[in-house]
Parts: structure tokens; C-alpha cells; sequence
């Protein structure tokens, strides 16, 4: 066989077993979870707090930490979605494209993606001393949000970058102002990928246990106050794995099944209200 | 003749490359003007230019002036909003917006603040109709517009550019995405518009341009080489480079033999030291000229052609300096 067709031959080897890599983790952390989890999972775990030693092995269930995520989760994505579509639309519509702004913006968002979450965590812990909040939802959304906002300005900045020239040309000629060109035309046209980016960063948002760890702390209670702990899923699974218990490991393992089921369930919902949105994109 | 675009002086540059140099030109009035010359001479910058939307491209520097209606749009304090209101643009490729026909067509009026319904359904009609293709739609108004043929969307465009009633529309090379028969549809639009629309069109198509044009530019490397009515400009061109490229002959750049610079001095003695630079000459070389006032531009331009020269292009090189390109010819010789 002559050299190029073994050059061939080799690199798509290689991309054949990459991809089955890829997909032979998330088949076996799905199966794990899954047959890991499932014994344990009940009604009770999904509709009822936890009750009388909960963690040593009793009845009751992780309905505090279900709605503390969702809650956390949700609250944390519109915070920073509030701050991730300004940055993303000033890049690509006022900024120019090689301005040092933009790179500057751009530079710093890459690296605060790259910072970790238990930096966040603690940098959250420092913000509350300051301005005196105790461990709570506020402080963990607030917290969180800091996590996910670069990872969805960055997504939607991408989906922004997409957008061809003469669709803003041809607003533009029309009479629009640039805030009217990027509201009216350009959001449309860009949400299916905005709506990508926003779901990216709710996943990673609602999965982090670091960040939360000190900001939002945690409770048997059901939420009920901006201003008190929260439960949230990652954490209610990282106690429960930390446990001695076999029963309670196994509770661990069901509630990170639910919380994966939560993230698709979101996933799903958020794709089929943007689809309705979305029917005049362009293609 | 009214025009109703006058550029002055108008010069395009990105960093050290030159797109537009130096162009003085006016479009008139409710005609068809198009602009026509090979790739890249900057025929589409002068026609973005006129709406500003120049302005998007980054590094481009803009200097002299572009007068709409007498006013310059360069000014400052210009409106861009009611600037480009005023213009109608039809692009290269059909750019419908991500709505539906019916919002397509009246968006510009939404955001110019028109809120009526029934006068927007009146003008969706009104604008679909003068653009041929509400038979086509009028039962799916409410429809994708991206769902419509790239011939439709092309009209569309027009119906949608129509609808803020600007006095202008612009044509960046609007047949080029479209099959013939879209294409022809587009071009009857033109004719059928132009009594109520100054129309300025860049093509690349000469037969097009002579189908349509009343008036035509002539644009190489960014120099203004020829203008003037169609008729006279596509069947007997006054410049080399104009013939050259309506006959599809290689554009050549001209070797020139001699200069001879009339810059400052007296007006008397031009005559004389003209012919005198043409008799240094033997047949068939070229000189330049350079005049820096157009009294005497006019003047050399009017001289006698068969007397031994012949004026091969007029370039403006700056605000107040012209460059002449004159061939020797043998006396007697007629052009």
C-alpha cells in the first residue's frame, strides 16, 4: 500500500476511535447513573424533602434540592442573560471588528470562562462578607451567574459573528437605527443559536457544585426566601456519594439521574418554544 | 438637467489602497444611471457611499463630499435614519428579513412609526403590486419570506424598499443572483419606475446596461474615466479605456513617453508649449499632461482632435489637478 492511503487509513482510524470514545463515556456515565440510580429513585424521592436522618438512610426525599437547583438555575440564567446580550450585541453591532475594545472584551471573557468554579466559589464567599449577605439563594444565583455569563456571551457573540453583512446592510438601508437593526432583525434571525448558548451555559450552571458550596449553602428546607441557604442537586449528590451508606450512595446516584433528566427535560422544552419563534430564520 | 446626486471630489481609501479616486460626477434626476467597469473599481464603494452605508466597512476613509437634494451627507449633523430612508436598496444577493412577507414589506413603515392597520395592509398591497408579485402572494402573506424563490425574494426586497417612499433607489448589481426570467422581471421594474425614482445601477452586464441606462459611469481602478448619456458612451465612447472595455479588449495602462506640466503656469503660453511637446514626439507615443485649473482643462480638451492628438483619458488626480493623456497622431489623421 503506498504511503498516502496508509496516511489515510490511519487518521480515520483515529477520528473513528475518537468518536467512539466520545460516545462509549456518555453511554457509560448514562448507564452508571442509570442502573446505579434507579433502584433508589421512588415518588417519595422526587416529591418530598428530606425527613428524620435523611442522610443516614431514611425516609423522605431530595424535593428541597430539585426546586433549589431549578430555582438557583433559572434565576442564575436570566441574570445572565441580562448581562450576556448587551456585551454580545455592543461587540457585534457598534463595536468594529478589530477594535481593541472588542479584543480586550473578548480576551477577558475567554479567560474568566477558563477560571474555575471553586474560584468563583470563593470570590462569591468574599462578595457576600462585603456586602454582608449571608449564605443564600440571592448570593448563590448571584454567584453563579458570574460562572455562566462568559460562557453564554462568548456562545452568542459566535452566533452573533454568523449573521451575514448584508442582512444588517439591508436594515440599515431601510432606515434602522442599530438598536432597531439588532432587536428587530438580527435577534430574530440569531435566536435558535442564542437559545444554544443560553441552554450551554443553564447546563453548567445548574451542574456546579463548587460554586455553590459556600455561596448558597445548604438546607432540608424547600426554598422560601432569596435571603436563606438553598439545597441544590450537585451538592445533595456530593454528600450523599460522601456518605458510608450503601442505600445513601445509591440515593446519590438517583439524584444525579434527576438532575440529569432535569437539564435534558429544560433542553427540550427550550427547543421546541424557540422552534415556534424561529420560522421565519433564514436558512 | 436637475441632478439629484452631485459627488465632488470624492475619494475612497482602505489604509494605503486607493478605491475611489478622486470622483466628481452627478447623477441626474429621475433617469437611470448606471455604473458600469470590470471588478473591483470600485463600483459598488461609489454606490454605498451615496446611503453611507460605507460607514460599515471598517478602515475605509471618506473624503470630499456627496451632495443628496444639495445638501451634503457628509455633513456631521446628518440624519442617517432619514438618509437611508430616502434610498432604496437592492443588493447583489436577496436579503429578506427572517419574518414573514407581509412584515417584510412593512417594516420600514413600523419603524417609522406608522401603526395603522389598514394603512399598512394598504401599502403591502399597494408596494407588492408596483413590485409584480402580490399576484403571487397574496394568499400567503403571512408566509416565511425566506420561503419565497430568490427571484420572488428579489422582488420582495423592492416592494420592502418601496414602501418608506424614498426618491431614490440604489441597485447593487441586482440581477446577478437571478435566473433570466427574474431578472428580466427586476429590469422591466426599472423601466416601469424610473419616471417616479432617480435609479442608480451597478452592473456588470453591458447588455443590460444598455436595455435600461439613460446616463452611464464608466469606472476604472477607481478612476472616473467616462460619463455621460448611454447612447453616447456605449456606441461611441470618447476614451481608449471605454472602448477598450465595452469591446471586452485587456484595459492597458499607457506608456508614457513625455510629461509636460502646466501647473501654475501663464494660460497664454499653453498652446504653444503643447504643440511643442507634440512635436518632440514621434507618432503613436503618449504624454501626459498635468493642468491644475479647469478653464485651461476645457480648453486643451476642445482643442482640434484631427490635428495631430488625440486626448486618451482626463483623470483627476487631486482636488484641483487634472492629468491628460494625449497620444501623437499623424496630421490629417481623423478619429
Amino acid at each position: 500500500m503506498d504511503k498516502r492511503k496508509i496516511e489515510e487509513n490511519f487518521f480515520k482510524l483515529l477520528m473513528i476511535f475518537s468518536t467512539l470514545t466520545v460516545l462509549g463515556s456518555l453511554a457509560f456515565i448514562l448507564l452508571t447513573i442509570l442502573w446505579k440510580g434507579i433502584p433508589a429513585l421512588s415518588w417519595e424521592m422526587v416529591t418530598q424533602s428530606p425527613k428524620g436522618g435523611y442522610y443516614i438512610g431514611k425516609a423522605g426525599g431530595v424535593l428541597n434540592a430539585i426546586l433549589g437547583s431549578l430555582i438557583l438555575g433559572i434565576g442564575s440564567t436570566l441574570l445572565a442573560i441580562v448581562l450576556s446580550l448587551p456585551i454580545a450585541f455592543y461587540l457585534n453591532l457598534y463595536l468594529q471588528k478589530k477594535s481593541r475594545l472588542a479584543l480586550a472584551i473578548r480576551f477577558a471573557l475567554d479567560v474568566l470562562w477558563g477560571i474555575p468554579s471553586i474560584v468563583y466559589g470563593a470570590f462569591g464567599f468574599t462578595l457576600m462578607l462585603w456586602l454582608k449577605i449571608p449564605a443564600s439563594l440571592l448570593a448563590g444565583m448571584i454567584t453563579i451567574a458570574l460562572l455562566i455569563f462568559p460562557i453564554m456571551t462568548r456562545g452568542i457573540d459566535e452566533v452573533l459573528k454568523m449573521i451575514s453583512s448584508e442582512l444588517k446592510e439591508a436594515t440599515l438601508a431601510l432606515g434602522s437605527t442599530r438598536w432597531e437593526t439588532a432587536t428587530k432583525v438580527i435577534f430574530r434571525q440569531a435566536l435558535p443559536g442564542i437559545i444554544t448558548a443560553v441552554l450551554l451555559a443553564f447546563g453548567r450552571g445548574i451542574s456546579d457544585a463548587a460554586a455553590v458550596l459556600f455561596t448558597a449553602g445548604f438546607t432540608d428546607s424547600l426554598p422560601h426566601s432569596l435571603w436563606k441557604p438553598v439545597a441544590t442537586l450537585p451538592l445533595a449528590v456530593f454528600f450523599q456519594l460522601g456518605t458510608p451508606f450503601a442505600e445513601v450512595q445509591a440515593r446519590g446516584y438517583a439524584a444525579a439521574l434527576i438532575l440529569t433528566a432535569m437539564v435534558l427535560l429544560l433542553n427540550i422544552l427550550a427547543r421546541i418554544i424557540g422552534s415556534r419563534f424561529s420560522r421565519h430564520i433564514i436558512k | 438637467m436637475r441632478p439629484h446626486i452631485s459627488v465632488k471630489d470624492l475619494s475612497v481609501q482602505y489604509g494605503a489602497l486607493t478605491i475611489l479616486n478622486h470622483i466628481s460626477i452627478d447623477i441626474p434626476d429621475k433617469k437611470i444611471t448606471a455604473i458600469i467597469g470590470p471588478s473591483g473599481c470600485g463600483k459598488t464603494t461609489l454606490l454605498k457611499s451615496f446611503n453611507r452605508l460605507l460607514d460599515l466597512q471598517e478602515g475605509a476613509k471618506v473624503s470630499g463630499q456627496v451632495l443628496v437634494d444639495g445638501e451634503d451627507i457628509y455633513d456631521p449633523g446628518t440624519e442617517m435614519t432619514h438618509l437611508r430612508r430616502r434610498m432604496g436598496l437592492l443588493s447583489q444577493k436577496p436579503t429578506v428579513l427572517p419574518m414573514s412577507i407581509y412584515e417584510n414589506v412593512v417594516y420600514g413603515l413600523r419603524i417609522h412609526g406608522e401603526k395603522n392597520k389598514s394603512k399598512l395592509d394598504q401599502a403591502v398591497e399597494k408596494y407588492l403590486r408596483e413590485a409584480n408579485l402580490w399576484n403571487e402572494v397574496k394568499d400567503r402573506l403571512h408566509d416565511s419570506a425566506s420561503r419565497l424563490s430568490i427571484g420572488q425574494q428579489q422582488r420582495l426586497c423592492l416592494a420592502r424598499g418601496l414602501a418608506v417612499e424614498p426618491e431614490i433607489i440604489l441597485g447593487d448589481e441586482p440581477t446577478s443572483a437571478l435566473d433570466p426570467v427574474s431578472a428580466e422581471q427586476i429590469e422591466q421594474r426599472f423601466l416601469a419606475l424610473k419616471n417616479q425614482y432617480t435609479i442608480v445601477l451597478v452592473t456588470h452586464i453591458l447588455r443590460q446596461a444598455k436595455r435600461l441606462a439613460d446616463y452611464v459611469i464608466f469606472l476604472y481602478l477607481g478612476n472616473l474615466i467616462e460619463h455621460g448619456p448611454a447612447e453616447k458612451v456605449l456606441s461611441s465612447p470618447r476614451f481608449v479605456k471605454t472602448q477598450a472595455y465595452l469591446e471586452g479588449r485587456f484595459i492597458e495602462e499607457f506608456p508614457i513617453a513625455a510629461e509636460l506640466d502646466l501647473c501654475g503656469g501663464a494660460k497664454q503660453d499653453f498652446p504653444f508649449r503643447f504643440e511643442e511637446s507634440l512635436r518632440g514626439l514621434t507618432e503613436g507615443q503618449i504624454f501626459k499632461t498635468l493642468v491644475d485649473n479647469e478653464g485651461l482643462l476645457r480648453q486643451i480638451l476642445d482643442l482640434e482632435q484631427g490635428q495631430g492628438h488625440k486626448v486618451l483619458e482626463v483623470r483627476q488626480i487631486s482636488s484641483t489637478q487634472w492629468e491628460i493623456i494625449i497620444e501623437k497622431r499623424g496630421i490629417g489623421y481623423s478619429i
